[in-house]
């Protein structure tokens, strides 16, 4: 990899404090739940301090893990609503790039891959499912914690929903880490989420619709064809 | 477990004397509970974290129009399928060596999820303070006195039980009791019925009831919550098998990358 690349900015300040929060919360609970879950992890409970502890922390973390949406909609409603919009917008580009795509994740090279937004379909199947989770975990959290505000059915409703959003948050989780931290070409992806600006190279191989809108723009200059020479 | 121990109350012998319940109070050390006066001879509304025992008083209209009094000796159920041992996070809630239900006041931690769950609305949490002055709830039912059970004697309220409409052995035995009884007052109460629910796998506080079980506040058809079946059986162990289906792949994946990718585009894997 050469030392100099030309980048892009991808994501605001603001984005990356609210992303690492949320991550940093969503562990927090994912260890605090394990003793809860299953009896597997009781040897976690003296390193809590026990079960009223543990629960207490949980529902600390869990007041952490609601934040950061609340905070963007203050200090960058425009990096939030930016990023809804784009999970919620489906085309024809996006369903393409499920079929190409297990190719690439098990090391294969797709050179056809259709071109993708800003977010490409991967990562908005992967904030769909975890806006959809944290709504379930927090609503039914929300019940669990204040049972007496509740009709009885819905208080008695909201453990297995609970537990059907948790097993499939950490199933998105572990595959939203994998992809950004153990499958090769990762490292731009994650330079991203840290230090807020990508390669240009990056962009246009992942993000072929927002290279193009940047390169209209005239915010970036186009990128050379990369076949001349080896070291991109 | 072998043998099922139980407690056949038999409504039909019951004169609402109510001395289950003071023996209850007595034997379990329980505090009074006072409550409001409200048009019934009734004491109390229910069950609760310190009344593990209520004797209630309906006032009955026969079909030909006339009045009586139905009693009904009401504490825990003890089901053997229990819905509050299923959903209870810390093993707390169990089954004992007479296939009773028990609570282990040192795993409570007082999360209310057997109160939510009981079928019958019997479970309730107390709050109690700690030798630091700190407060902490538990949860709180009949024990079918298991100290005395485990000293070969009957629950108190069975002891004390002038009627007989207590009575406590084998399950075995106390059915057949039931049901010797049952055909006994089958002319005098046509509704009369054995209320031993299925939905729950049969209870070891069971009853020979004169009426209907809902004319008695009882569920016809009480079952475990089918949120609590959702929870226990389906979610929590599909969640377990989805962690690892989805760590299998990450780990294919990555190994697979390992295998087949040698141009290694960015490098290495782990030194971010």
């Amino acid at each position: 990899m050469s030392s100099r690349q030309q980048t892009v900015k991808r994501f605001s300040k603001w984005v990356i404090i609210a992303h690492w929060t949320n991550a940093l919360a969503f562990f927090a609970l994912y260890i605090t739940a394990l003793p809860l879950y299953t009896d597997f992890f009781s040897w976690m409970y003296p390193i809590f301090g026990g079960p009223e502890n543990l629960r207490l922390l949980h529902r600390i973390f869990a007041v952490i893990f609601v934040l950061p949406p609340l905070v963007m909609l203050i200090v960058d409603p425009k990096s939030l609503f930016h990023w809804l919009k784009q999970t919620l917008t489906w085309r024809k580009e996006d369903i393409q790039f499920f079929v190409k795509f297990p190719k690439e994740f098990f090391g294969g090279h797709v050179k056809d891959m259709p071109k993708q937004d800003f977010f490409n379909a991967g990562e908005k199947l992967n904030s769909l499912l975890t806006i959809t989770c944290a709504i379930l975990l927090i609503g039914s959290g929300i019940v669990m914690w204040m049972p007496e505000l509740f009709p009885l059915a819905l208080i008695q409703w909201a453990y297995p929903l609970h537990n059907i959003a948790f097993g499939l948050s950490v199933a998105v989780v572990v595959g939203h880490i994998y992809l950004s931290l153990g499958h090769p070409g990762s490292k731009a992806s994650m330079q991203g989420m840290t230090k807020g600006d990508v390669p240009v190279k990056y962009a246009k191989e992942h993000h072929g619709k927002w290279y193009d809108e940047l390169v209209a723009k005239g915010e970036i200059k186009e990128e050379k064809p990369v076949k001349k020479g080896k070291g991109a | 477990m072998t043998t099922k121990y139980s407690k056949l109350v038999d409504v039909t012998r019951c004169d609402g004397c109510r001395a289950c319940m003071v023996m209850c109070k007595n034997w379990n050390d329980l505090p009074v509970e006072p409550e409001e006066f409200k048009g019934s001879y009734q004491s109390h509304d229910k069950c609760g974290a310190n009344t593990w025992n209520v004797l209630t008083f309906t006032e009955h209209e026969t079909e030909n129009g006339g009045f009586e009094w139905l009693f009904r000796h009401s504490a825990c159920m003890h089901c053997t399928d229990a819905a509050c041992v299923k959903v209870c996070p810390e093993d707390a809630m169990h089954y004992t060596e007479f296939g009773t239900v028990n609570t282990n006041y040192d795993k409570c931690v007082g999360c209310g999820y057997c109160v939510q769950n009981c079928p019958f609305g019997i479970v309730q949490l107390t709050t109690l303070v700690d030798e630091k002055g700190k407060e902490y709830e538990q949860a709180q039912k009949c024990t079918m006195c298991v100290d005395r059970l485990q000293e070969g004697m009957k629950p108190a309220c069975v002891e004390v039980c002038h009627m007989d409409a207590l009575v406590y052995g084998d399950k075995a035995d106390m059915v057949a009791l039931a049901e010797e009884r049952l055909a006994k007052v089958k002319d005098r109460y046509p509704n009369a019925n054995i209320y031993n629910p299925i939905g729950v796998d049969g209870t070891q506080t069971f009853y020979l009831l004169a009426d209907k079980p809902s004319v008695y506040g009882l569920p016809e058809n009480p079952k475990v919550p089918t949120s609590a079946t959702v929870w226990k059986d389906y979610a929590q162990p599909l969640g377990k098998a989805m962690l690892g289906v989805t760590t299998m792949a990450v780990i294919g994946g990555f190994i697979s990358n390992k295998l087949f990718n040698k141009q290694g585009e960015e490098g290495g894997n782990h030194d971010e």
